[in-house]
């Protein structure tokens, strides 16, 4: 698996340095009238890593002996930990703080284990509840707390 | 004014009421972030950050930015310290430096000397911390004179030196912790230019005027990260937490020891010191060391004391030591030290030849709460060694969505913009995989840190010689620095070609 990750990722590095080189080509090439303008750095940058790509993807292609070890992973809560936290982003700015993060902890929380269902909700509760309360009330920081249409 | 009196001026500070209390906070968290398998000192300085900039922000800046580094680089020599907690009473490292000290320390657990293990490794890693400390008030002076004397040619060429040593020691293959140093220093050019203010790379996306955050970045790699590494490949396995009896060592313990704390404390100062190396290789440095000069070296994993003063004195002093070149010469030589420049700047000092002298509170209190701090870890560490035990214990069902939560609450605290929150996200599935297949994470963090500096005097330097490359070879510091960093990047390899084993540096 690694070897079949590392050609994906020359490749990947490959069109990363070449977009560089290309927009660094699109830059400004002198700033007032100094030898070196801002397209200097990322051009050589570029090009190093079009370098170590292409040399990455020979040494990959030369180790042979490339035997990978299967290891079970646990997808099923992964993902569903992952669609949490991104549903925990977007919904951010307009649920508020308080209830998106006590939501977000609880499902996490029985995701990792299906038990101790009060004792989740209970650190969820303190957790959300008590983050808003220091930061925003004690230190004056700025959170969105509450729903927007509140 | 002279160091003494720089330095009593700075324990002024250091033992301000607040400070005394980031201190403490910063060394308990520290303990705690060592004693937990699976969030490192990186992600755990790297996630309080946007906590301590939200705690500091009622402060005048420069007080801030002094607090703020206190609590941050008390987690830093925590960790350390807890570390050696985990190795000893469950043959589980905490961190990656402290693997050497489950050989001996786990050996002695299983015999009934926990407790003396224990005390051993919290004495050496005090003295270690000490005497780190009393080399950095000696060298930080005359070494900040030397780098001041350094042009842009002498920094771009100082600061290539620094990235080369962390990439050649990273991981397993140079030429992907090559690849990640670049895309870091990458990375570092979108946004506004800060010479000609000419946008780059930032597609008429306003988000990206400002550039991409480090704190973003480094929080999503090692935070997130190492989260789903553990929601992924979860093992249930539940390890014994061997018992700790009679917590002080006897006589015989300490004079053995003595010996060994010494040299530990010495040459993990001095591996600190390199650039790259950190205190993973410090700690297996000298066991070995230790292993070759005692006049009994098959007791070594047996469970002998030596086997446990001598890396656990070194991963602290290494610790220490990585200050100085961060201090000093303004060039973090590790992923953690670079997050630490980070934090700094985000406080708007700049670390470097000028900090003794433009910000000397900062400089002076981090040095004398590092003082205070050693001390209070010993009185932490000997009764309470029970209690951290314990917190390896923390069910993950709570601790892992704990972190996420911490993490986006950080995160957006600082930036208060949902696409940092998203990157994070991406930066935290990128961070997984791009470690399992063994990409080193912390050249890339430290390329971000440093890009910005390294193009200014790159760029500097170009100017002066009107954009005459040969002006890096000409002049002869640089030139120096030049051949190193070429000899840091050849050397391993080629011994890697013979077919020898090189210890490469995990913690980065």
């Amino acid at each position: 698996m690694a070897l079949k990750f590392d050609y994906i990722a020359s490749v990947l590095f490959l069109a990363v340095g070449v977009l560089f080189i290309v927009g660094s080509k699109n830059l400004e090439s002198s700033s007032y009238g100094s030898a070196v303008g801002p397209d200097i750095f990322p051009l050589i940058l570029g090009s190093a890593l079009v370098l170590l790509s292409i040399r990455l993807f020979y040494e990959t292609f030369i180790t042979k002996n490339h035997y990978g070890t299967k290891e079970k992973l646990q997808y099923k809560p992964f993902i569903i930990i992952f669609t949490t936290t991104l549903l925990y982003i977007l919904t951010l700015e307009t649920i508020g703080y308080v209830i998106t993060t006590f939501l977000f902890l609880f499902v996490c929380f029985q995701t990792m284990q299906r038990s101790k269902v009060i004792l989740s909700l209970i650190i969820s509760a303190c957790f959300s509840g008590l983050v808003y309360f220091l930061y925003v009330d004690v230190l004056k920081g700025t959170l969105p707390g509450w729903p927007i249409w509140f | 004014m002279s160091t003494i009196e720089y330095l009593i001026q700075g324990l002024g500070t250091a033992l301000i009421w607040y400070n005394i209390l980031f201190a403490f906070v910063g060394v308990l968290i520290g303990t705690a972030v060592g004693v937990l398998p699976g969030i490192g000192p990186m992600s755990g300085v790297a996630l309080l950050i946007p906590v301590t900039a939200s705690i500091t922000g009622g402060l005048p800046p420069e007080q801030a930015a002094t607090s703020a580094i206190i609590l941050l680089a008390g987690v830093y020599y925590g960790a350390m310290y807890g570390g050696s907690t985990t190795s000893i009473l469950l043959n589980t490292p905490g961190e990656s430096s402290s693997v050497v000290t489950t050989l001996d320390g786990y050996q002695m657990a299983k015999k009934g000397r926990a407790g003396s293990a224990l005390s051993i490794a919290a004495i050496g890693s005090f003295v270690a911390g000490i005497v780190t400390l009393v080399a950095l008030i000696l060298l930080a002076k005359p070494l900040s004179a030397v780098a001041i004397k350094f042009g842009p040619a002498e920094y771009f060429s100082l600061m290539l030196l620094g990235l080369g040593a962390v990439s050649g020691l990273a991981g397993k293959s140079v030429t992907k912790a090559l690849i990640m140093t670049v895309c870091g220093l990458l990375l570092g050019t979108i946004g506004i230019d800060s010479v000609s203010g000419i946008a780059r790379f930032t597609f008429d996306v306003p988000w990206l005027y400002q550039g991409i955050e480090f704190l973003t970045i480094a929080v999503g790699l090692f935070a997130l990260g190492e989260v789903f590494k553990t929601i992924l490949e979860k093992d249930e396995e539940e390890a014994e937490i061997a018992k700790i009896n009679n917590l002080l060592p006897s006589k015989e313990e300490l004079k053995e020891s003595a010996g060994p704390i010494t040299r530990g404390s010495l040459l993990g100062f001095f591996v600190g010191i390199l650039p790259g190396a950190g205190a993973t290789l410090a700690s297996f440095f000298s066991y070995i060391l230790e292993k070759k000069i005692s006049k009994t070296p098959s007791k070594f994993g047996t469970g002998t004391i030596a086997g446990v003063a001598a890396p656990e004195s070194a991963n602290n002093a290494a610790s220490g030591g990585a200050m100085i070149p961060l201090l000093t010469l303004g060039i973090p030589g590790s992923g953690t030290t670079a997050i630490l420049m980070g934090a700094l700047m985000m406080y708007n000092v700049q670390p470097g030849p000028l900090l003794f002298e433009d910000h000397p509170q900062v400089a002076w209190g981090l040095i004398a709460s590092m003082f205070i701090g050693n001390i209070m870890l010993l009185i932490l560490n000997l009764p309470l060694v029970k209690v951290f035990a314990k917190i390896i214990q923390t069910p993950k069902q709570f601790l892992i969505p704990m972190i996420i939560a911490i993490s986006i609450f950080g995160v957006y605290a600082v930036q208060v913009s949902t696409y940092d929150l998203l990157l994070l996200l991406g930066c935290g599935i990128l961070g997984y995989f791009l470690s399992k297949n063994d990409y080193p994470i912390a050249p890339l963090v430290l390329g971000l840190v440093l890009g910005p500096m390294v193009e200014n005097n790159l760029r500097r330097a170009l100017t002066i010689s009107n954009g005459d490359f040969s002006i890096f070879v000409t002049r002869p510091i640089s030139l120096v620095f030049l051949l190193i960093t070429l000899l840091w990047l050849i050397i391993p390899f080629m011994m890697k070609r013979r077919g020898k084993d090189v210890i490469i540096n995990i913690e980065g």
